[in-house]
């Protein structure tokens, strides 16, 4: 059956309809099983692409994004993101001192010895008229879990006289089998180095730290993958889990 | 566990359930994002546009309901409309398509899933029974990011045509995947 209404689908589809004939479209879809199953057929569409994997990082940067919008309440004509890097991350949602999620000992003392120092120098630095405090930075990231992977996971990277120190917590991990290790890796504009890889405890818990002496600047992209043995120097493995990292911090 | 509707979650957004969210956006990150980087030409860009896609979904701009179809096809528009206007804006993507393939084509991680696999064997199965004309359509309106006014400037069509051409060969799209999938490919249970 074609009537006017069933004519508007390919506007409806290609959003140009005004508010008062969108909402019409809407009305006349609910009764129109002709127009709402050639709707449904667009659905599939997608699959006609190849796969693609997503970008490292990308799933912490759009959350932070939505959630930010909601909490800024921009509007959305003013959203657009800097497009001047190839994965320009969200603004640091999270920052801060958190020890809760860092139940292993080792990584708990590591942490407080770091991020403790750090942050009396933060809280220093932030006063109008601090002293020249030593150069420190830091951050700490929630770590995005990729589709079907249970962890979750937690990064602190702190800079300090020239050096940076990464520290990765990591609980509810799936067992490893054979040579299998997680895998850490610090990402610039996409290119990854090794930055530590453990095995999980059998709590499933796993902690890595790292110091870099050399290239500590610019880090965009945090991630962790399965890796079907040690040593890689580029990822083999599926990303497990990741989150977008300040490059000025 | 049974798997919880789109619908549902969808509802759980609007009553600003950041996990229901979460839920929603990894059920459909990857078919989104390989859909919008096949049309944007552009990695950046598709993240840009999934974002804006789940940025109206989050504040709920334009609400969905059942009686507007699936789920999934209320996003697959969303999308294409988010980069529509990227690409308007951008006037061309900045990184031609073959980079994109070659990028894919060297990355050992990708894995099609079964899932994957068999939707795009159905979808592919079923545009092969559009005429050629029918195929640059769906192709021009879905995958090149051309508005049905620029169809019909760039094809020297009358823009009722156009529009006319575009619904027949979706509505034959829909017919032939119904064929493709009541001829038993398809385990409903597992219908998105």
């Amino acid at each position: 059956m074609t009537n006017v209404n069933c004519d508007q689908l390919i506007d409806y589809l290609n959003g140009t309809l005004n508010e008062e004939e969108q909402k019409q479209f809407e009305a006349h879809l609910a009764e129109c099983p002709e127009c709402r199953d050639i709707v449904d057929a667009t659905g599939e569409l997608p699959y006609l692409a190849d796969p693609v994997v997503p970008n490292a990082g990308m799933k912490a940067r759009i959350l932070d994004a939505v959630f930010d919008e909601e909490a800024q309440q921009t509007p959305l004509a003013e959203e657009p993101k800097k497009r001047d890097r190839p994965a320009p991350p969200a603004p640091m949602a999270k920052r801060g001192f958190r020890t809760s999620k860092w139940t292993p000992l080792v990584a708990a003392a590591l942490l407080v010895s770091l991020l403790g120092n750090a942050y009396a120098f933060y809280e220093l630095s932030d006063q109008p008229d601090a002293p020249a405090a030593p150069e420190v930075a830091f951050e700490t990231v929630d770590l995005q879990a990729s589709e079907a992977f249970e962890g979750t996971g937690t990064a602190a990277l702190v800079h300090e006289e020239g050096a940076l120190n990464l520290l990765v917590q990591a609980n509810q991990l799936e067992p490893t089998s054979g040579d299998q290790v997680y895998q850490v890796w610090l990402l610039k504009d996409g290119q990854p180095i090794p930055t530590g890889a453990f095995t999980p405890s059998q709590e499933n818990e796993g902690a890595v730290f790292f110091s870099l002496d050399e290239n500590t600047e610019g880090w965009d992209t945090i991630a962790v993958t399965l890796e079907p043995n040690r040593g890689n120097e580029t990822p083999q493995g599926e990303v497990v889990l990741s989150a977008a990292i300040d490059p000025e911090a | 566990m049974e798997k919880i509707s789109d619908a549902l979650l969808y509802e759980r957004v609007r009553g600003k359930d950041k996990d229901a969210l979460e839920e929603l956006y990894d059920r459909y990150e990857k078919m989104l994002f390989s859909y919008l980087c096949k049309m944007t030409g552009d990695r950046d860009l598709a993240e840009e546009a999934l974002q804006e896609v789940f940025v109206k979904v989050w504040r709920g701009v334009g609400s969905y309901d059942e009686s507007k179809g699936k789920f999934v096809a209320w996003l697959v528009t969303m999308s294409r409309n988010a980069a529509v206007d990227l690409i308007r804006k951008q006037k061309k993507p900045s990184v031609p398509l073959d980079e994109i393939a070659e990028v894919e084509s060297t990355d050992s991680s990708v894995e099609e899933t079964a899932e994957w696999q068999e939707k795009s064997e159905q979808i592919h199965q079923a545009v092969r029974h559009l005429s050629e004309e029918q195929q640059k359509m769906v192709h021009l309106f879905y995958f090149k990011g051309y508005t049905h006014e620029t169809i019909a400037e760039k094809c020297g069509i009358p823009l009722g045509t156009v529009k006319s051409r575009i619904r027949l060969a979706l509505k034959k799209l829909k017919t032939s995947l119904q064929m493709v999938q009541e001829g038993g490919v398809l385990d409903d249970k597992r219908e998105l």
